[in-house]
């Protein structure tokens, strides 16, 4: 058992002290981690903009004599305010993963050190086993930093104490972050072991990353009617829900292709299920977590699926020799 | 048990219709230095690929110490060592850290007593503590060929050991090779294009040319025969007649 492991552990060891010494990713992820206070800080203010326009609201109601008490207090969820953390994550993770993945195998390559771990006494699922444990602990590493400091930074911006159903809900969308960022791993990490010439590695993954971190789910969003209209096409029509139904129906095909095209990126995925766990978007706000888990795994599911269909695919082939030496 | 620590059969690879290795039957025997000559693209790095278990021969078999490079490639590793062409190591390491890298890897007990004791009789203790990446050609070389004698293998490959290295590099590279063959007993299986090399260096010398080995004797032999080094190169150019179409 021992010496099944002790390799791995020496392959991984050596890259984490390895990514720990990378100024690029010690960059990256100091970029993600102000980006995000930074857009929590503009949600923190556009919050205060409401909560004034509400009081003054308020405050002209009982000025005319009126009885204030008919409208209702807002419902303030404080985990809504991470929605541009979210966003980050999406974009900024994904790119990080790519890196840390691409420089696993970069590393290796042109120095020929790949060529001397190969001919150790060691298999080759050990060999790739180490990197990918490597790349799990500096993605987890990073995103606990990441989703505590987002957590306190809500805290002290809202004045709420998260109850621990809140950091429930941290934790899942963490953790889908973590299958997510992985999943870019692999995608860099594959294509960097692969391919002929190492800069066509990152072309590819980053042509990968722009196609579905970017284009796929901006194209699904401008596709959705519902999204071109402030609260809704039905809504603002005043469409009752059976003739909604019927409408739809007739454009079936569209949303299929426009459902499709969100379903094959994995950053939708992680965005429906992190926008409804943390109640961004509207539908979910307040609902109690275990049903909206219920209806959005389908969405963890996928990301798993498509995290362990590049892991199959890294682990099913043999490593090629011709890529050990070449830059 | 037999004597021979590299014996192949048959051995060929083939890139498409280029056959860039055809039936080598070759045997080292051990406690040789064993030279292996020919011009650019015969055919030495592939060979080494093959019997350091890198690459997969089209057909042929090579066993390093008894164990077949393709069935028993894990068996036949522990008993190998290798130093590519331009061993480079990770830079941002310090020759220590990467030499505890690799001998975890090789499974050697007592990792830090044995690089200290690998670093000594390669006189280069001092280097330990130092970046890689700080290194000039010369040292680089003194700890790649570190890292492949760490686990005390049987057999050590060495692929255009000499290559870049000015004359000082490489008389105190023949030093330690010679060293490490008689008091290791290692045997060793060394590519390259300097006949000089050879006669001051190995026990035997196999010339590949395109493909095919075309020569294959001990140095007393040669020398027996030929007499002096300048004839040493006369044979390797009566053996390797025609400038391989491929070669650059
Ligand atoms: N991956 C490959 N694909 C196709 N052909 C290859 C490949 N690797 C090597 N070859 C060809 O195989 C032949 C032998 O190459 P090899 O590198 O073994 O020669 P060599 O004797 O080591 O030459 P050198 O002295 O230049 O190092 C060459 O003709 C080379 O072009
Ligand atoms: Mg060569």
């Amino acid at each position: 058992m021992r010496n099944l492991i002790q390799p791995v552990l020496t392959i991984a060891g050596k890259d984490i002290r390895d990514a720990l010494k990378d100024r690029f990713i010690i960059l990256m992820t100091a970029f993600l981690l102000l980006a995000s206070l930074v857009a929590l800080a503009v949600a923190a203010i556009a919050l205060k903009v409401d909560v004034a326009t509400y009081a003054e609201a308020k405050a002209g109601l009982i000025a005319l004599g009126k009885d204030a008490s008919t409208i209702p207090d807002p419902a303030f969820y404080p985990l809504k305010l991470l929605r541009g953390f979210v966003e980050h994550v999406e974009i900024i993770g994904a790119i990080i993963g790519i890196l840390i993945g691409y420089r696993a195998a970069a590393s290796e390559r042109g120095r020929q050190t790949l060529a001397l771990i190969v001919t150790r006494p060691i298999s080759q699922w050990q060999f790739l086993a180490g990197k990918v444990l490597a790349g799990t602990a500096i993605i987890s590493s990073g995103l606990i930093l990441a989703f505590v400091i987002a957590g306190i930074a809500v805290i002290a911006i809202s004045g709420i104490v998260l109850n621990p159903e809140d950091i429930g809900r941290l934790a899942i969308v963490m953790s889908a972050a973590g299958l997510y960022a992985l999943a870019f791993f692999l995608l860099g990490f594959v294509t960097a072991l692969w391919a002929k010439k190492l800069p066509n590695a990152l072309l590819l993954a980053f042509t990968v990353w722009l196609s579905f971190v970017l284009i796929a789910p901006q194209i699904g969003d401008t596709l959705d009617p519902d999204n071109q209209v402030a609260g809704g096409v039905f809504k603002q029509l005043q469409i009752a829900k059976p003739q909604q139904v019927e409408i739809l129906q007739s454009f079936s095909t569209y949303e299929t292709i426009r459902n499709g095209i969100e379903v094959a990126s994995p950053t939708k995925h992680f965005e429906r299920l992190s926008f409804a766990v943390l109640g961004i978007k509207d539908t979910y706000a307040g609902q109690p977590l275990m049903p909206i888990l219920a209806e959005k795994a389908s969405d963890l599911v996928w990301l798993l699926a498509i995290a362990l269909a590049l892991g199959l695919l890294l682990f099913a082939r043999r490593l090629d020799p011709n890529r050990l030496s070449k830059e | 048990m037999n004597t021979y620590v590299v014996e192949t059969r048959q051995l060929t690879k083939r890139y498409g219709d280029h056959a860039a290795v055809k039936n080598l039957s070759l045997s080292v025997e051990r406690g040789e230095v064993f030279g292996f000559l020919g011009h650019n693209g015969a055919g030495k790095t592939t060979t080494i690929h093959m019997l350091t278990t890198l690459l997969k021969p089209t057909s042929g078999t090579a066993l390093v110490c008894g164990k077949s490079v393709t069935d028993q490639s894990l068996e036949a590793r522990r008993h190998i060592g290798y130093v590519p062409e331009n061993v480079r190591l990770y830079d941002t390491m310090t020759a220590r850290a990467n030499l505890l890298f690799f001998a975890r890897l090789s499974g050697v007990e007592n990792p830090d007593r044995r690089i200290d004791e690998t670093l000594d009789f390669l006189e280069c203790r001092d280097l330990a503590p130092r970046l890689v990446g700080s290194f000039s050609k010369g040292l680089r070389q003194r700890i790649g060929l570190a890292q492949a004698i760490l686990h005390r293998p049987d057999v050590l490959f060495l692929d255009e050991p000499t290559s870049g290295l000015d004359p000082m590099g490489i008389k105190t590279l023949r030093d330690l090779i010679v060293r490490l063959n008689r008091e290791f007993g290692t045997t060793i299986f060394m590519n390259t294009h300097l006949i000089s090399e050879i006669s001051r260096t190995c026990t035997s010398i196999g010339v590949l040319n395109q493909g095919e080995l075309v020569f294959r004797d001990t140095i007393e032999k040669v020398t027996e025969r030929y007499g002096s080094e300048s004839s040493l190169e006369e044979l390797y150019l009566s053996v390797t007649p025609v400038q391989a179409k491929g070669a650059a």
